[in-house]
C-alpha cells in the first residue's frame, strides 16, 4: 500500500514539475510556426511529429500539460476551498442552511457539462472562464459531503467540551470540525482532479476553454479532428497526455483514499 | 501478477498508438475506404443525397426563396430557380430564361423570353411573370433594388422591357444574380420557404438547417432530369462531412475541408473544381484608433505570407490574391500591385512611425500603447480560423500582437467598431463577372457592407464614373485603379481566391463546378446503379 502510494505521488509530482519546467523541457518553440515542416509523422526530430502549421507537437504536449494540470488543480482548488466552505457553514447554521443548500440542489439540478457550457457561453471563451464555468456547477458536490459531516461531528462530545471552555464558533469550526472532515475532503478532491482535466478538456475541445494558439490538451484535439484518419498523431499525442494525466491522478485519489481507509489502516496493523 | 499486468497494459497501448499511426499511412497509400453504395438507393427510383456545408441560416440561407437574405444561392444551386440570364464557363453572360436581348437607350431593355417554359406550378412563364417577379424583388431586397434601380416594367406576351431610374450597364449581370431566380409570385412562398421556380427539380420539403427535398421537374424545358429524388444536407461539419461520403450517406460533398482531400484522391470518388472569385479578404477598422495608423495598415498587409498560407494550410486549393478580383478577369490578378510579403520593411515601416518595442515583451509600443489589432472572424469558412492562427505568429514576428475573436455570431460582432480592428470574411468578389458589384457592396460610403467605415474621395468618384460606363474596356480600366486606391491605403487585405471543388462518388455524373459557383444542380447530374 505505501509503495503505491510512493509510486502514485511520484509519478504526479513528476507530472506538476514537468508542468512547471515545461519551457525548459521543450525541445522546440510550441508556438513557432514552420509551413516547411507542416504534418510530418513522428521522427528523430519530431518525436510526436508536426501539426498543420509546423509546431512540433511534442513540445506544445509538453507545454499543454501546463495548461491541462494546473487549470485543473486551481479548479478543484476552487471548488474544494469554496464548496467545504459552504458545506460546514450550512451544516452549522440552520439559516443559511436553508438558503445555500436550495443555491445548491438548483445547481444539482442541471447536467453538469451543459449547466457549464452555459455559463462559458455567456462569460465567452478562454481557459478562465472555463475554469470559473466548471466552478460554478461543481462545488455543491463539496458543500454537500462537508455539510454531512459537520452534521455527524458538531453535536459529538469534544465539540461540546470545546464550546464549554470557551471557543467561539469561528474556532469550534476551525479547530476542531474542519480537522476532522478534511480527510473526506482530500480523497474527494485529488479523485476530482482527473475528472475536471477531462471537462476542461472537453470544454477546449467544443472551442470554450483554451483559445489558439494555446497549446491546451483539449483545444489540440480539437483542432486536430480533421486529421484523424491522415495524420493521427496530431490528435492522439495530446490523447495520451489527458490518458495518462487522468489516469494517475485517479490512481492517486484512490491510493490515498484507501490509505486513509480506516480498516485499511486496522488491517495493516495486523499485519 | 500486477507487474505483469502493468507490463500487458502498456503493451496495449503501444500497440494501440502504433496502429492509429500506421492507418494513417496506409488510408493514405492504398485509398482504401471503399464509398459503400447506398443499398436502399434506387431500387425503383433513383435519388442522390447531396451534402452542403453552407445551406445554413448562419450562412444566410434559411430557406430557398431568392429575394430573402441569400436564399437565391439555394435556389439556383440546388436547382429550384433559373435567372434571365446566366455565365458561361468564361464568365460572359448568355441568355437562359430570357430567349434575346435589345439595348433601347442607355435606360431601357427590351428582353424577349423564351417560349414554353412553365414554373413547377404550372402556370405559363410569360413576361408578366417575370414582372411580378421582378417587382416583388426590388421590393422585399434591399440590395437587388440598389443594383437593378429599376423604374418600370412592363409585360407584353413574352416581351418585357425595363426602364431604370439611371442608366445600369451592369443591368444583364445583376439580373443573372441568384436573387434573379425567377419564381411564380402568385403561387407564392410556403411558410417554410418554398418557392416554385423553371429549374430541373421541384423543391416539395425544407427543414431549415437540415434538409431540402427535391423532386423531378416532369415538364422541365432543357432536358429531362436524370434522377428522381434528390436530398440536399446540411452538414456543417466539415469531418462529419467527410465521413459521410466516406461511409456512402451523401453521394456528393460541397465544403470538404482541404484536409481530408487526400482521402478521395482515388479512383472511388471524382473531383469537379475551378478557381472561383470567392476570396478571402480583410477590412480594416478605420474607427480604431490603431487601425487609422497607415503605418499599421502597411505593416499588417507586408506581415502575412500569403503563399505560404495557400500552400500549406490551403493545400494549394488557391491562389494568393493581389486584389479582390482573380485573373480569370481582365481587370483581376497581376493588374494591380499589392505590398509584398516583407517582414523586414514591415518592421521598419514600424519602427519610422515611433512604433518600437520599448519594454522588451517582444510587442512595440508607442506613447504606452501596446500594438495589439483585434482579428474577428468566423468558423463556418474552415480556413478562416487557421488564417487567424498563422497571422497571429506571423504577425507576432514583427511586433504586433494579435487577438482573435472567431465567433459565429460575428455578424453581429461586426456592427460594433469598437470590438474589432480587422474583419475578416470571405466573398465572392465577382458573382456577376463584373467589377462593380464589389465596390458598391463594400468600399463606397453608400455601401451596407462597409464595416470599416473606409472613405476615399478618389474612389468615390471613379465608383460614380463606372455606374455610368457601358463600355468594358473603360469599366475594366476604372476597376484597375479603384483597386490600386483600396491596396495603396492599405484598408483591405487580400489572402487568396479560394479553389471551389466537389467532391462525389465515382457513379455520379454529369456535375461539373462553375467559376461562379451558382449552378450544381442541373438536368445533366445523374448517378449510376
Amino acid at each position: 500500500m505505501k509503495r503505491k502510494l510512493i509510486l502514485c505521488s511520484a509519478l504526479a509530482l513528476g507530472l506538476v514539475l514537468a508542468a512547471w519546467f515545461a519551457e525548459a523541457l521543450c525541445p522546440f518553440d510550441p508556438y513557432e510556426q514552420n509551413f516547411a515542416a507542416a504534418l510530418q509523422p513522428p521522427s528523430w526530430e519530431h518525436w510526436f511529429g508536426t501539426d498543420r502549421f509546423g509546431r512540433d507537437m511534442l513540445s506544445r504536449v509538453i507545454m499543454g500539460a501546463r495548461v491541462s494540470i494546473f487549470s485543473a488543480l486551481i479548479l478543484v482548488g476552487i471548488i474544494s476551498v469554496t464548496g467545504t466552505a459552504i458545506g460546514v457553514f450550512c451544516g452549522c447554521s440552520r439559516r443559511a442552511d436553508a438558503v445555500l443548500m436550495r443555491l445548491a440542489d438548483i445547481c444539482l439540478a442541471f447536467p453538469g457539462m451543459v449547466f457549464g457550457l452555459a455559463v462559458a457561453a455567456v462569460l465567452g471563451g478562454g481557459i478562465q472562464n472555463a475554469v470559473l464555468a466548471l466552478a460554478a456547477v461543481s462545488w455543491p458536490k463539496y458543500a454537500r459531503i462537508a455539510r454531512s459531516q459537520t452534521l455527524a461531528v458538531k453535536n459529538a462530545d469534544y465539540i461540546a467540551a470545546a464550546r464549554l471552555a470557551g471557543d467561539s464558533f469561528w474556532q469550534v469550526i476551525g479547530r476542531h470540525i474542519l480537522p476532522n472532515i478534511a480527510g473526506t475532503i482530500l480523497v474527494t478532491a485529488m479523485l476530482d482532479v482527473g475528472t475536471m482535466m477531462m471537462e476542461l478538456a472537453g470544454f477546449s475541445f467544443l472551442g470554450l476553454g483554451a483559445q489558439p494558439p494555446t497549446a491546451d490538451w483539449g483545444s489540440m484535439m480539437s483542432e486536430g479532428r480533421s486529421m484523424l484518419q491522415l495524420y493521427p498523431w496530431v490528435i492522439f499525442t495530446p490523447g495520451i497526455g489527458i490518458v495518462l494525466s487522468v489516469a494517475i491522478f485517479h490512481l492517486l485519489g484512490e491510493t490515498i483514499r484507501d490509505h486513509m481507509d480506516p480498516k485499511n489502516r486496522t488491517g495493516r496493523r495486523r499485519e | 501478477m500486477k507487474r505483469r499486468w502493468i507490463r500487458r497494459g502498456v503493451g496495449a497501448m503501444l500497440l494501440a498508438a502504433v496502429l492509429a499511426g500506421c492507418a494513417g499511412q496506409a488510408a493514405r497509400e492504398s485509398g482504401e475506404k471503399d464509398p459503400p453504395v447506398r443499398q436502399e438507393a434506387v431500387q425503383e427510383e433513383k435519388t442522390l443525397v447531396f451534402g452542403d456545408t453552407t445551406f445554413n441560416a448562419e450562412n444566410g440561407e434559411s430557406d430557398i426563396n431568392p429575394h430573402h437574405d441569400s436564399g437565391g444561392w439555394a435556389c439556383i444551386r440546388y436547382g429550384v430557380g433559373e435567372t434571365l440570364f446566366r455565365f458561361t464557363d468564361q464568365m460572359e453572360i448568355e441568355p437562359w430564361l430570357a430567349e434575346s436581348y435589345e439595348r433601347v437607350d442607355e435606360r431601357t431593355w427590351r428582353i424577349t423570353l423564351k417560349e414554353g417554359i412553365s414554373f413547377t406550378s404550372g402556370r405559363i412563364m410569360d413576361a408578366e411573370a417575370v414582372k411580378e417577379c421582378l417587382e416583388a424583388l426590388v421590393e422585399a431586397n434591399a440590395r437587388a433594388a440598389g443594383n437593378l434601380r429599376l423604374e418600370t416594367v412592363t409585360a407584353e406576351g413574352l416581351t418585357l422591357t425595363i426602364g431604370t431610374k439611371v442608366p445600369v450597364p451592369a443591368l444583364l449581370n445583376d439580373l443573372a444574380d441568384p436573387y434573379g431566380c425567377i419564381y411564380d409570385v402568385q403561387a407564392g412562398v410556403t411558410e417554410d420557404g418554398i418557392v416554385q421556380g423553371t429549374g430541373p427539380y421541384r423543391a416539395v420539403a425544407l427543414t431549415t438547417d437540415t434538409s431540402l427535398e427535391l423532386v423531378k421537374n416532369e415538364q422541365y424545358w432543357n432536358g429531362e432530369p436524370k434522377i428522381d429524388r434528390i436530398t440536399v444536407r446540411t452538414i456543417t461539419d466539415g469531418d462529419t462531412l467527410t465521413v459521410a461520403l466516406q461511409s456512402g450517406e451523401i453521394d456528393v460533398a460541397y465544403g470538404m475541408p482541404y484536409i481530408s482531400y487526400p482521402l478521395f484522391e482515388n479512383d472511388r470518388y471524382t473531383f469537379t473544381g475551378c478557381s472561383t472569385s470567392r476570396v478571402i479578404f480583410g477590412a480594416m477598422n478605420f474607427e480604431s484608433a490603431i487601425m487609422q495608423d497607415p503605418a499599421v495598415r502597411k505593416a499588417v498587409s507586408m506581415g502575412i505570407d500569403k503563399e505560404g498560407f495557400v500552400e500549406t494550410l490551403l493545400g494549394g486549393n488557391g491562389t494568393p490574391a493581389a486584389g479582390p478580383f482573380p485573373d480569370t478577369v481582365s481587370f483581376g490578378g497581376d493588374a494591380v500591385r499589392a505590398p509584398a510579403y516583407d517582414p523586414e520593411k514591415a518592421m521598419q515601416v514600424l519602427e519610422e512611425a515611433g512604433w518600437t518595442d520599448t519594454d522588451g515583451d517582444g510587442i512595440r509600443e508607442k506613447d504606452g500603447t501596446p500594438l495589439t489589432i483585434r482579428w474577428l472572424t468566423y468558423p463556418s469558412r474552415q480556413e478562416q480560423p487557421f488564417l487567424a492562427e498563422a497571422a497571429q505568429a506571423m504577425l507576432k514576428t514583427i511586433g504586433i500582437r494579435v487577438e482573435i475573436q472567431n465567433t459565429a455570431n460575428h455578424n453581429q460582432v461586426r456592427t460594433d467598431r469598437s470590438a474589432w480592428d480587422i474583419y475578416v470574411s470571405t466573398f465572392v468578389a465577382a458573382p456577376t463577372g463584373d467589377p462593380e458589384y464589389f465596390f458598391a457592396y463594400h468600399c463606397l460610403d453608400r455601401s451596407g457592407s462597409n464595416d470599416g467605415r473606409y472613405h476615399s474621395d478618389r474612389l468615390e468618384s471613379l465608383a460614380e464614373e463606372m455606374e455610368g460606363t457601358f463600355d468594358t474596356d473603360r469599366r475594366a480600366e476604372l476597376a484597375q485603379q479603384m483597386q490600386q486606391i483600396i491596396l495603396d491605403d492599405s484598408a483591405y487585405i487580400f489572402f487568396a481566391h479560394l479553389r471551389m471543388n466537389m467532391i462525389s462518388a465515382s457513379n455520379v455524373t454529369g456535375l461539373t463546378a462553375h467559376p461562379c459557383d451558382y449552378y450544381e444542380i442541373t438536368a445533366d447530374l445523374d448517378i449510376r446503379e
